[in-house]
């Protein structure tokens, strides 16, 4: 891709370009600033609605999994090819999971493991999330991924809840969804 | 650009590596020629954790290898093509050494301690490897992005083997994705480390790592154990 490929399709003068940024590496970080900004907001909005953190927590990732299959091919560039741009940019996707370590480490005021859990777990669990969804970029599955939901509510909340309970939160619901996903396509 | 530079006046050069006698020494040729091959992998290894890869030049590369420009040229046809022959003799090594730690204990979640630890071990005596391989690797093209993300996903059978004999209950909250996500989250943990320079922080890691990835097979308690055992 070249600094010409992107102001034909922003249907922007060359001009333009150079006057919001100084190289496509430059535009190229903030479109993955932007997309990494907006994917955290949707999380942190979907997670508010619900006081139980469990929940909290299935629906964050059910809004990040949502954005990613809405938008695969922004999120394949701020996810994967982003990533092969610099070392700038790759810093700057570590720094956006550091985000959503946050939102985790909630899970610890209600988990009887709390004292127990490592300190580096919420980093763990961002990190294997990320990936599963970066595997599934690389892989032009992206349009599925909100299948993985359910898997990957628990594989978050065992941790903190025990596999049972995170079994159940992580299955909940589903028929609720699939449900609506089925109004969604038949009107 | 033929004469290499003299590696007393180069303060980077590794040392483990000393220039081979000039003149007539008598080494087979085949010798020479793999020495040589060998020495630009470090070279290039130590170009990068200088330089980065986009700011690496062939020249850094025959500087760090004490070898000339036209012997870089009889061994590879690009930089890119010196950085994948790198790539694949570091992960050449880690395999080995974690396959070897693996193979050594018994036990499943022993064995798993063992072979993150020996990764750990790794990484930390090999600061340039460690970037190069973890860091670097992913801005060097889509050929070694592509070998990165076969290398990690080569994880997922060393857990995998712990779901053997597991109850039905274990067995029903561990699913398709579970490996991948352990190996994600561990990899994540790993290489942001590196990418920050903290070499210090990654052997103080493996409690961490073990705990979170045998709590699925084990139980968080059980796992909590093997992870803290001395």
């Amino acid at each position: 891709m070249t600094v010409a490929d992107i102001v034909k399709r922003a249907g922007i003068a060359r001009k333009t370009f150079y006057e919001n940024f100084t190289s496509k590496e430059e535009c190229f970080l903030a479109a993955q600033e932007y997309a990494m900004e907006t994917a955290l907001e949707r999380v942190v909005a979907a997670a508010g609605s619900d006081v139980s953190w469990p929940r909290r927590v299935r629906a964050g990732l059910a809004a990040f999994l949502e954005y990613v299959a809405e938008e695969p091919a922004l999120a394949k560039t701020c996810m994967v090819e982003a990533l092969a741009v610099s070392p700038t940019s790759i810093g700057y996707y570590e720094e956006s999971q550091q985000s959503f370590v946050s939102l985790f480490r909630l899970g610890r005021d209600v988990s009887p493991r709390a004292k127990a859990l490592p300190e580096t777990l919420e980093e763990a669990i961002v990190g294997g999330v990320f990936w599963i969804v970066y595997q599934r970029l690389v892989a032009a599955e992206a349009e599925t991924i909100t299948e993985l939901l359910p898997e990957l509510v628990e594989f978050a909340l065992t941790p903190y809840l025990g596999a049972e309970a995170a079994r159940e939160i992580g299955a909940a619901d589903v028929k609720g969804e699939s449900g609506r996903k089925l109004k969604k396509l038949a009107n | 650009m033929s004469d290499p530079v003299n590696p007393v006046e180069s303060p980077e050069f590794p040392p483990e590596l000393a220039r081979l006698p000039p003149g007539r020494h008598g080494l087979p040729r085949e010798f020479v020629a793999h020495n040589q091959r060998e020495r630009l992998i470090a070279g290039l290894a130590e170009a990068v954790a200088e330089n980065g890869y986009a700011g690496t030049t062939i020249a850094h590369i025959t500087r760090h290898a004490a070898v000339s420009r036209r012997t870089f040229y009889e061994h590879f046809s690009s930089k890119d093509e010196c950085f994948v022959a790198a790539y694949d003799t570091v992960m050449i090594e880690l395999r080995k050494r974690v396959g070897e730690a693996f193979e050594q204990e018994e036990e499943w979640p022993q064995a798993i301690r063992a072979g993150i630890a020996a990764m750990l071990e790794f990484l930390t005596a090999e600061p340039s490897l460690a970037r190069l391989s973890m860091v670097e690797a992913l801005v060097a093209g889509p050929v070694v992005v592509e070998r990165y993300d076969a290398a990690i996903q080569s994880l997922v059978p060393y857990f995998e083997a712990g779901r053997k004999g597991r109850s039905k209950e274990i067995l029903a909250g561990l699913s398709a994705t579970t490996e991948e996500a352990l190996v994600g989250g561990m990899v994540s943990l790993i290489s942001r480390r590196i990418f920050a320079d903290r070499l210090d922080e990654l052997e103080p890691l493996l409690p961490d790592l073990v705990e979170f990835t045998l709590t699925p097979y084990l139980g968080s308690a059980e796992a909590a154990k093997v992870a803290r055992a001395s």
